[in-house]
Parts: C-alpha cells; structure tokens; sequence
C-alpha cells in the first residue's frame, strides 16, 4: 500500500460523484481539443486548398469575380472579359512561371431544374490547367490534348445529373454542336464538381466569345517581388488583380476573430472543468475531515494529506483528460461536420487536425487546471488537526 | 517502575467569547511504564482534554510534559503540526469511539494504514497475522469494513493503533459505540495487550466496568484531578 | 472584402456534403404533388433502394424483369429511389416515383404518377436532354401512358424493343426507347416498393 493506492481507492467512495466529475473534465478536454483541433486544421486545409490551387495570382476583369461568383450562386449574365492580346502578354513576362488562361461562360438550361437553370461551362488550356490543378482526379478517361474540338470533362455531378460517361455524346446549351465526353472527373466537394470544361479555344467559338478570356491564373518564378508585379499588373486598364496570399490572410482575418470567440469558449470550459474539480474535491474533503484527521493521529504529515488529495485529483483529471482525448478523436468526424454546417466557409480536407502536440497539450493543461482546482481542498485537507477530528464527534 | 509520562502542572484554556474556560487546571501527573489508566469524569469535566494532551493531539497553554524522559511540551513553546505528528507516531497508538476506518480498504489494507504515513513501521505479513490473530480478525483480513460488526471494527482500529508498536495506547471512550458483549471483549483485549506487550494504555471512560480494568483510576472534575 | 470572399467560393468552391449516389426526386415536391394530385392534402417521403431490400438478389430480379442489365456508372445498386405517398386526409390516393434513365445527349427524368391499385396517371419527363424533343414532350405523348400498369409493360423488352404495349405509338426519337426502359423500370420498381409484386 501506498499513498497512490490510497488516493485510487478513495475515489471508488462516491463512484457517481467520481464519474460525474471524470464527464465534466472530458467534455471540457474534448472541447479543448476539438477546439485546437479545428484552430490547426482549418488553417493547414486553407493553405493546402490555396496551394492546391496552383494560383499565387488571379487576374481578371475588373467587377468580374464577383459577378462570376453571383453567377454560380444565382445564375444570371453579365461576365466581364479581358482581350486575349493582353492576357498573353501578361502570361509572357519573365516573372511568371506559369499561367493558364480561363473562359468562363454561363448558359441558361432550360432542361435543367423547373425553371431551367444556368450551367458553367470553363475553357481551358488543357495543358497548363491541368499542371496547375493536379489534384483532380479521374473517375475516367482523362483531360482532353486538342486545344479545339468538340470534346467536353465532366465535373462528378455534371455527369451524374446527365447521366453521362466516356464515350458518350452530349449537347451543350448555347451550342448547336454535339460534344463527347472524353473525361468524368471525381468528386472534389468544390464547384468543379458541376463544371463542364471544354477546350479554351473550342469554348470561345461556341460560346462566340473569340480573343477574350474571364481569368488568368498565374504562378510566379521564385524570387519574383510578388507585391511589385501585383502593382505591375494594377496599371493593366480594368483589370483585377487578386492575390492569393492576401485572400488567405483575409480569410485567416476573419477567422481569427471566430478563435478569439472559440478559444475563450474553450477557457471558459476550462475554468468551469477547475471549479467542477475544486468542489467535488473539496467535498470530499468536508466528508472525510475526521477521517483525515484520524490518518494524521496515525503519523501522517501535512504534506502526505495535500499529497493524497493532490493525486486523487490528479486521477481524476488525467482520467478524463485522457477520456476526452479519446472522444475528441473518435468524434473528430461528427465535429466536423458540425463546423461545416455551422461555418460559412470551409475548405477542404480535414478541419479539425489532432495531433500528439495538441493532445498532449490538453492533457497537460487539464490536469494542471485541476491540479490548481484541488489545491485549495489539499491545502484545506493538509490543516485538519487530529483533535478536530475527535472533537466534531 | 520506569516513569513513562510525567505531566507538571498543565493547563489548556479555552476561550469562548471574554469567557475563559479552564478545560485543564493545573494538572501533575506520574504515569509508569505498564499502567493502565482509567480516566474517568462528567462529560466537560476536561477528562478529554487531559488525554488529549498527553497524546500530543493538542498544545497546552502552560505546563509541561515529558514521555519516557523527553520533554515535549515546555512552558510557552507551542509546537508544530508536523513535530506533533512526529512525536506521536514515536509514542502512541490511538482508538476512538468512532472507528474511521477506511469503506474501500479491506481489513488488511487498514490495519497497514500507519506504514504508508511512517516509514519506521515495517510490519511483515507474519506479525501483521500475529495481531490479527491476537485481536480475533484474521478471517477477516480481506473483507471490507462494511461486512463487519460493530466489536470487528473497533478491533480492527486497535490492530491498525498497535502496528506502529507504540509505547502508549490512547483510547478515548474504545467501547462507547458497541454492546455489552463487545465491551466485554475490548476490554479482555486491553488488558491482554498491556499483559503480553507491556503496552501502557490511558483511556477515557463511562464505563465503570472498563474503568475497573485499569490499575489506576483518575477522576476528572472542573479541570482538575479529585 | 466581400469580393475577396466571394472570389474565393468561386475559385475554391463552396464544399457540398453530399457523397451518396444521387436519386431522382421532385424539383418543387409541394408544388408538383398538387399539381399531379389536386385534391391531394399531404404527402409522404420514402427512400427505398435494391442495396436495402435484398441486395443482390433483389437486383437480379429486377434486371430478369427488365429484360435488361443495370449498366454504367450511375446506374447502381445504391441508388437511392425517392417514393412520393399522397393523401387526402388519411387515406393514400397515389404515389409518385420518378427514375434517372441515361438518355443520347444527357439524362432522362421520368416521372409516373398512380393510383393506389398501380396502374398510370400521369406521364412527364422532368428532365429530358433531347433534339427535336417537342413530341416527347407533347400532351399527347403522355398521355398514352394513362391507365397502363406493369402488366402491360410485362413483355416490353428493352433490348430488343420488341412488345411495345399496343397503346404507344412510336416517336422518332433517339431517346423514344429510353423512355419505355425507364417506364418499365419505374413500373418494375414500384411494383416491389409499393405493389407487393402484383400482377406477377
């Protein structure tokens, strides 16, 4: 027998106050970690989707990105463009590493929906595009090589809706032409999924659009002065130029003050967890003041009291600390789902990212939290004289 | 006789308010090696007070106390609760008329409760037998104190006072919860273990029966010995 | 900054959740019960699928009907089909069910509404990708759907195009075939979810 075994078996006395004190500590770890699980994640999935994205600069015309993104969300006309001439010129300065051009157009589909409704079609260079988003996979078939031709890439759920796979013949509204499916994409859970891409050049005769082009998507060489081309590129006429770099410190911005919000969520659940433990010990305490009393007549010291109080509750903490670790993992699915319900905007890949850095934060931190929560009850435990003890009789 | 414990003019006064009350009037004291001492008294007669001085469970406001030729208390040196808790794990064993043993301890467990506090007390599985063969409850050494009876427990708690082979065994009111039949065995025990250990007991007692027990009898009044 | 963000859920895209294969539902419920069904007061949603009534074996049996295998990518044993149960009051007045059929240019929606005893109400395509597809689409196409039930369609088969029930009249359209496979399988399919096998 020893002091641990002594403080372990105590803790079975009041087994639901025990267990109601381990489910406090554990819905404020998972909380904890859940919380600085999604703080990490977030943040490495916007990068990751940015870099995915292959663009470190978009150039497009100006007011255009915004009516495109209308567009997409409401459907309607109105898209802007930039002339070929221009955008070449752009794409052929030696800053630039590599850039693809875009058209994108919106047709109204009768067939599509009650209504009908609009549907995207994008031109583009099949050979830089496909470079600079290598994460799109094939379900089958494969990108298009001709930069003209009748041809068309289905987004997943463009073909799923028209029933459509390699081989297959397609119409296009806004063409009289018939297109044939060379490629169906996999799902990506982004809005390629309902694009139908065709080549640039093909697209700009269908959709009689010819010489002009919706974006430019452009990676820069290394060293390039990234905000003196940017301000190179301002002097452009109606052009937008849209920095990735400064979309994600946006994004980060905006997020930023959602983990103030999140982070003190996280404190507050933090301090209630330590106030849980400095009650239930302290109780424990009060309903044991003679025992302890008694175990001090035995020769236990002040020190051995605050010991034997200390390590119950470090039981306790690291118990749930540990449990809501667990959970935080098992569970990391269901919170994330929650959060994309609840965010307006949130990127791909995993949101909440555990790793043993945060888990063994939290861990540390719960059980410190409920070290100081049990101070006060050891503290208290540590001056309970013998005599009291005898005299509370 | 060797003196075991000697008491020079004690006092303990309490204060209640501008009242104060002398719950120990200067008491003088020779206790030998081998007594049993049966402290006897009306409740709030200090009797307990008294005992508890002895037992280093309390500082004295004057007086001193010396055990086995040590002085403990001398005149206006309060002691600390861990010189207290030292000197008595050298000296005594206590029981209570509460037994407070431990609900998620088995009887064993208990009973070894002293030696995880004091590292002088290393009680071998074979003499922690003996005392609980001695005390009649080494059947019952692995069961929970919630599956004994009332006579069981207060052994138990004489077994747990006694590991620590303290020279004196205090006992404050040992059979105050328990039959007459179960006081009758404590009692045997008592005097059992002053017989075979030469272990000096003080108790505090109602009990005319237990009292008689003792080779000395103390009577407490007004905070003073009659 | 609501350029900003918006420029991002265009280049981004905005994450859609839903991962299962998709089914073929009503594109306005409310509105298409009532019109199908004007004295209808309330209706039902049921998600039926082969993958949950028999798995394989189910699949099987219903391509034996067909007289025609499930094919493609799109056409599979998970696909959730949607079952609309009208009422009036308590008591069941029809059913809806439309199916997803791969068609020439695009896909084909066709939707069959019945009565409780299974036999046709109603005929229209929700969906159709077609040229020329103004007689598909007229009134009287449809309508010689009405009254018909699996029965009829029993010894239609889809490969071969031979047995089409005498009440139809042929369309020259690419997709005029489409259609009937998509009315049979609708019928097949129905009769399993909702008609306890009748008529067989």
């Amino acid at each position: 027998m020893n002091v641990f075994q002594l403080s372990y078996k105590n803790l079975f006395r009041r087994k639901v106050r025990t267990l109601f004190t381990i489910i406090g500590i554990t819905l404020s770890t998972w909380v904890l970690v859940t919380l600085l699980g999604f703080n990490k994640g977030y943040e490495n999935s916007l990068n990751d989707n940015i870099e995915g994205m292959g663009f470190q600069i978009v150039l497009t015309a100006k007011g255009c990105p915004y009516e495109a993104a209308t567009l997409m969300l409401k459907g309607g006309t109105g898209l802007r463009y930039m002339p070929e001439e221009m955008v070449a010129d752009v794409a052929s300065r030696k800053e630039v590493a590599q850039a693809t051009a875009q058209l994108m157009h919106v047709e109204f589909d009768p067939n599509k929906g009650e209504n009908g409704g609009s549907v995207v079609y994008l031109g583009i260079d099949p050979t830089t595009f496909a470079e600079m988003k290598p994460y799109l996979e094939f379900t089958q078939g494969k990108w298009f090589e001709q930069q003209t031709g009748n041809v068309v890439v289905l987004g997943y759920e463009a073909a799923e809706l028209e029933q459509r796979e390699v081989g297959d013949l397609m119409l296009l509204s806004g063409s009289e032409a018939e297109y044939e499916v060379v490629g169906v994409l996999k799902r990506t859970g982004t809005q390629d999924d309902g694009m139908i891409f065709l080549p640039l050049q093909t697209a700009q005769k269908a959709f009689n659009k010819q010489n002009e082009l919706t974006m430019l998507g452009i990676r820069l060489n290394k060293d390039v002065n990234q905000t003196a081309f940017e301000e190179e590129l301002y002097k452009l006429p109606d052009v937008q130029v849209v920095s990735m770099a400064q979309v994600k410190n946006t994004i980060m911005g905006l997020v930023s003050s959602a983990k103030v919000i999140v982070l003190s969520i996280a404190f507050i659940a933090f301090i209630i967890a330590m106030f849980g433990v400095l009650n239930t010990v302290l109780m424990s305490v009060f309903e044991r003041y003679q025992e302890i009393g008694i175990l001090k007549s035995m020769g236990a010291m002040p020190k051995d009291i605050f010991k034997m109080i200390l390590i119950e509750t470090t039981i306790l903490c690291s118990a749930g600390g540990l449990l809501g670790i667990g959970f935080s993992y098992l569970f990391s699915g269901i919170s994330e789902v929650a959060i994309r319900y609840f965010l307006p905007f949130a990127p791909n890949g995993k949101l909440i990212l555990i790793d043993s850095q945060i888990a063994l934060f939290a861990f540390v931190s719960i059980t410190l939290i409920g070290i100081v929560g049990g101070m006060y009850p050891a503290w208290r435990a540590s001056k309970v004289r013998p005599l009291d003890s005898i005299r509370s009789e | 006789m060797k003196s075991i414990i000697s008491v020079k003019n004690l006092t303990k006064i309490y204060e209640r308010g501008s009242e104060k009350i002398h719950a120990v009037d200067g008491v003088n004291l020779e206790i030998n090696q081998g007594d049993i001492v049966s402290v006897i008294g009306e409740s709030g007669s200090g009797k307990t007070t008294l005992v508890n001085l002895i037992g280093c469970l309390d500082n004295p406001t004057s007086g001193e106390l010396y055990l086995d030729g040590q002085q403990i208390f001398a005149q206006g040196v309060e002691l600390s609760e861990s010189k207290l808790t030292r000197i008595r794990s050298e000296f005594f064993g206590y029981v209570f008329q509460k037994f407070f043993l431990i609900p998620t301890l088995t009887v064993k467990e208990n009973i070894l409760l002293p030696s995880i506090f004091q590292s002088k007390v290393k009680t071998s599985e074979k003499e922690l037998d003996e005392i609980m063969t001695l005390l009649g409850i080494l059947k019952r050494k692995n069961h929970l104190p919630s599956e004994l009876s009332g006579g069981e427990m207060q052994r138990v708690a004489i077994a747990r006072a006694l590991v620590g082979k303290p020279k004196i065994l205090i006992a404050d009111e040992p059979t105050g919860n328990l039959d007459s039949k179960r006081s009758q065995e404590i009692k045997d025990l008592l005097i059992k273990l002053n017989k075979e250990f030469g272990i000096t007991i003080i108790m505090v007692t109602h009990s005319p029966e237990l009292a008689k027990i003792g080779n000395r009898m103390i009577e407490i009044k007004d905070g003073k010995i009659s | 900054m609501k350029k900003i963000l918006l420029t991002l859920f265009f280049l981004i895209g905005v994450q859609s959740n839903v991962f299962a294969a998709v089914g073929c539902d009503l594109n306005d419920p409310d509105r298409d019960v009532k019109r199908l069904f004007p004295t209808s007061t309330g209706y039902k949603t049921d998600y039926k699928s082969l993958d949950r009534m028999g798995g394989e074996e189910t699949l099987k049996e219903v391509e034996a009907k067909l007289g025609d295998k499930f094919s493609g990518i799109y056409e599979t044993i998970d696909v959730p089909y949607t079952v609309y149960t009208i009422f009036k009051g308590k008591e069941i007045i029809g059913y809806i069910h439309g199916i997803n059929q791969k068609g020439k240019y695009g896909g084909l929606q066709v939707f069959l509404a019945f009565d409780p005893k299974g036999n046709v109400l109603d005929f229209y395509y929700q969906k159709l990708t077609s040229r020329e597809a103004v007689q598909m689409r007229s009134k009287e196409f449809a309508t010689q759907f009405k009254d018909l039930s699996f029965v009829d369609f029993k010894t239609y088969n889809p490969t071969t195009q031979a047995n089409i029930p005498a009440q139809i009249s042929k369309v020259e359209n690419v997709d005029f075939y489409s259609t009937l496979r998509a009315v049979k399988k609708n019928l097949i399919l129905m009769n399993i979810f909702v008609y306890d096998n009748q008529g067989e």
